[in-house]
């Protein structure tokens, strides 16, 4: 993982492999055929042995070939920092960007910005929806809507920006399990009309492309056609889990400003997403990295393309990423479709274990799918999940995270769809580095939980956090 | 990979020889990747890390991907509150909740800056009311006082520096004459932002007399921006008395890009300090909500013991490594001045590890873009390493200086390094070349 292919010696001019081939040295080309399973199995190979690791969507992972382009971007900075500035860094994340342009259906390189993550993403939007309050072109009380499943920290940040600055903002609320898309669309209009009705004028729409806990896809193109018609100023899709998990068109789905995650679902270290504003959006071109330097007033693009002396590495291995990608067969596509695949595949494997259920239809799931446990382990708590959660990682070295359903069943005692109350649900990922055997194991580690008696009221009142 | 007493463990590294100090060809060994060919006097502006803080961050980096779960429930938290710890002693605070990690000098304004638009926005502070900040600082930093003061109706008054600049007298005095200014036009100055140490040109700024000014004025808060300071100066924040003060830790602190402390003073603010990236941990303090802005790489800030590990085996530490490589940024400023027949751009007293160097006026450095054209002739013909600065000149006043370049000194460099410089610069005027 150290780089094997590098070569920091320099030759008799005092030269280093870097400067005679260019800032990357070259490794030897890949073959034409796909990645084998043991290839696959090495790239991942630094990640714990021991742990079925079935949560890519929290933290994503990165393989070997990445990690050593990034070393070897970290090392050429440090080499000649000052010629890394002036010589390297502009025309590498320009690099970078023109992949993520083609990769997303882009029209416009200017449209595309690399920034840390999705949450300075969010950022970004709406402090540009604070300015608009107090500059006076939003009226106080406007209204912001966004989903209820909306990520916890892009919450806090409406709140913290939209709802300072005098917005009002409006929760879509979902119901969880889901049988079908036409729900979600369904409250989002009644959303709509509320507002209308509360004659407030709806500045902003924070749509989820796949939300997080619980984990959905989003119809979000429906929705964004839905904001268009019912005259919605701008919508902002935060798709922080959408980038090779799902498909990402940012002309087929319209928004006016997109932002995701490359190191979730596309393979690069932490931290590199991409924001995306849409050409004709006006308030597209107000939008400011709130962390401000010399670019400011270029773009958001350049603003973002130096943000003060750090570590822009991430940014530079995107090139690389999409590179590992291909090297599968059907590439990125290919991988999503059987990614998706295997994880509902599993997800049905372990609901029949379990006796439960898949928390909505595999059409509404990616890589990713929410099965519900077994009600005797009496999660009735976001403590309890977060115990659970602990415990499967401690005991039985099963990474998953665990999802509390606060909604409550009829009067039957009984969920939408007719089962026994499930109040909790484990959210499973499938990425290439993933196995069968990583979902037996958490198969048989909840079978023994319940077997054993185990309820979440035995948890250790004390949870490391 | 929690070790059986439950500590948080990172793979073990060599141990080092207890008493001795390190040796030059140990630095040598630190530094072996920088760039063998290039005489680097320019630390001041990317800094440098060594080998064994490298090989640290790369463990943490490690570490997290292996499981990261695991990292974010178990490691991340007590790696940072251990680095915050380690600051609050080092920069003289006194509690550990005055400090916040962030990326840069440049993130810690922002979060300042916001903070005062905000002030703006809800009322606390008047259209009008006044900002001031010195004509030298950062140009960055500048932005940032355009974009969240100018934007949000706060009035901007510039202190002009007058350079090359003889004793902390004068400084002060332009400050005390903008403060009058402002009071003059009936204004309240709501927040001075004022650089311990300048970087271009470079001088230290008697940052103690100008907070002690600001309070005896009135000032509301003072903010100082010491971005090169720590490793460079010293910094005792109860001593200076700033409401924030900010630094760098990749400049001269050997950390790896990027990682930076912004102290703020344990005081009632209202409203408090928010970081401009929100996440989950939106309104449990300033440090707190600094520490998880998203998944990131956070190895730079866990880092700042290896840091502080690497310094402790210098003769005097930190103090010892000030010491030295402000008397030889002298020293080579001196001889690179009497070898090009020009002076030093403030007293030695007045700067720190870095000192700005007048360049003969024959290279003819008469514009920003002549100093970028040197610099970047001065990289390819010569491989030396030096900003450039041009220095306006006055009333036309003919002989004036117009470029100076700032040299730095870190442990790495060596003498050699700056002859070349010498005669770099030297072999320019002998063939006539100009900047431009």
């Amino acid at each position: 993982m150290d780089g094997q292919h590098d070569d920091h010696r320099v030759d008799a001019n005092g030269r280093s492999q870097e400067e005679r081939e260019g800032p990357l040295p070259k490794r030897p080309r890949p073959l034409l055929a796909s990645l084998s399973a043991a290839e696959i199995a090495e790239e991942f190979s630094h990640h714990d042995p021991q742990v079925a690791r079935v949560n890519n969507g929290s933290f994503g992972c990165c393989p070997a070939s990445v990690v050593s382009a990034q070393i070897r971007w970290q090392r050429l900075f440090l080499r000649q920092p000052d010629e890394f500035y002036f010589r390297h860094l502009h025309p590498s994340i320009d690099r970078s960007r023109a992949l993520v342009r083609q990769l997303i259906n882009a029209p416009h390189l200017d449209d595309v910005s690399l920034v840390d993550n999705a949450t300075t993403a969010a950022a970004i939007v709406f402090q540009n929806v604070a300015w608009s309050f107090m500059e006076g072109v939003f009226d106080r009380g406007d209204a912001v809507v966004m989903l209820h499943y909306a990520y916890g920290a892009v919450k806090r940040s409406i709140k913290a920006y939209v709802g300072r600055a005098g917005g009002h903002v409006v929760e879509v609320a979902l119901p969880f399990p889901l049988s079908s898309p036409d729900e979600v669309v369904a409250e989002f209009r009644r959303a709509l009309e509320l507002c209308r009705a509360d004659g407030r004028r709806v500045r902003l729409a924070v749509i989820d492309h796949v939300t997080s806990m619980p984990s959905v896809v989003i119809p979000v193109k429906e929705l964004t056609r839905i904001c268009r018609e019912e005259g919605v100023d701008q919508v902002f899709v935060d798709g922080a889990h959408s980038i090779g998990n799902v498909e990402v068109d940012m002309q087929d789905i319209g928004a006016d400003f997109y932002a995701s995650n490359l190191h979730k679902w596309l393979f690069c270290p932490p931290s590199v997403a991409f924001l995306h504003t849409r050409h004709s959006s006006a308030a597209g071109r107000r939008l400011h990295h709130p962390v401000v330097s010399h670019e400011y007033g270029n773009g958001l693009p350049l603003e973002s393309g130096w943000i003060g002396n750090r570590d822009y590495t991430p940014q530079l291995v995107v090139p690389t990423a999409l590179e590992f990608a291909e090297r599968f067969e059907g590439g990125l596509e290919g991988i999503r479709r059987r990614n998706h695949e295997r994880v509902v595949e599993m997800g049905r494997m372990l609901a029949a274990a379990w006796g439960t259920q898949l928390g909505c239809p595999p059409e509404m799931s990616c890589s990713m799918i929410m099965v519900g446990l077994p009600s005797g382990l009496g999660i009735a708590s976001e403590k309890d999940a977060m115990g659970l959660r602990a415990l499967l990682r401690e005991e039985f070295k099963v990474e998953v995270p665990i999802y509390y359903n606060k909604q409550s069943p009829d009067e039957d005692g009984e969920d939408k769809i007719g089962a026994a109350a499930v109040t909790g649900y484990a959210r499973i990922s499938h990425q290439v580095y993933n196995v069968a055997e990583d979902y037996y194991r958490l198969r048989d580690a909840i079978n023994k939980l319940v077997r054993d008696g185990f309820n979440c009221t035995l948890l250790p009142s004390k949870e490391q956090r | 990979m929690m070790n059986p007493t439950g500590a948080s463990c990172l793979p073990a590294k060599p141990l080092q020889p207890a008493s001795t100090h390190i040796s030059a060809a140990e630095i040598a060994e630190e530094f072996s990747h920088h760039h063998p060919s290039v005489a680097r006097l320019n630390n001041g502006s990317f800094g440098s890390c060594p080998a064994s803080v490298s090989a640290a961050q790369l463990r943490w980096q490690r570490l997290f991907l292996r499981q990261p779960d695991e990292f974010y429930f178990h490691h991340l938290k007590p790696g940072i509150l251990r680095s915050r710890a380690l600051v609050r002693d080092l920069i003289n605070a006194v509690d550990i909740e005055e400090i916040s990690l962030v990326d840069n000098a440049t993130t810690a304004v922002a979060i300042v800056l916001q903070h005062a638009s905000w002030s703006f926005a809800e009322g606390a502070f008047r259209k009008g009311d006044a900002v001031v900040i010195f004509q030298h600082a950062y140009p960055a930093v500048k932005k940032a006082i355009h974009a969240y003061i100018a934007r949000s109706g706060g009035h901007i008054i510039e202190v002009p520096l007058a350079f090359p600049v003889s004793s902390d007298e004068e400084i002060i005095r332009e400050f005390c004459n903008a403060l009058d200014r402002a009071k003059a036009e009936g204004r309240r100055v709501r927040l001075a932002v004022i650089c311990h140490v300048t970087s271009m040109p470079s001088v230290v700024i008697p940052v103690k007399e100008l907070t002690a000014i600001c309070r005896e004025a009135g000032v509301d808060q003072v903010f100082v921006d010491g971005a090169h300071s720590i490793g460079n100066v010293k910094v005792d924040v109860q001593d200076i008395g700033a409401d924030f003060y900010t630094s760098n830790f990749h400049k001269w602190f050997f950390c790896p890009p990027s990682a930076a402390f912004l102290y703020a003073q344990k005081a009632p603010t209202s409203p408090p300090l928010h970081h401009p990236v929100v996440s989950h941990e939106y309104g449990n303090g300033l440090p707190t909500e600094s520490s998880w802005i998203g998944t990131r790489d956070y190895s730079s800030q866990l880092v700042v013991p290896s840091a502080m590990e690497f310094i402790s085996r210098f003769e005097g530490g930190i103090e010892g490594i000030q010491e030295r490589n402000h008397e030889s940024v002298v020293k080579m400023g001196k001889m690179l001045a009497d070898a090009w027949e020009t002076l030093l751009g403030s007293p030695p007293g007045m700067c720190s590890s870095m000192i700005m160097v007048g360049l003969p006026n024959c290279l003819g450095v008469s514009s920003e873009t002549d100093a970028l054209s040197l610099r970047s002739l001065l990289r390819e013909e010569f491989k030396v390493e030096v900003p450039v600065y041009f220095h306006p000149e006055e009333d036309k006043n003919h002989g004036v200086t117009t470029g100076y370049v700032r040299i730095s000194h870190q442990v790495y460099n060596v003498e050699d390094e700056y002859y070349r410089l010498r005669d770099a610069v030297l072999k320019l005027v002998q063939d006539g070349i100009l900047a431009r």
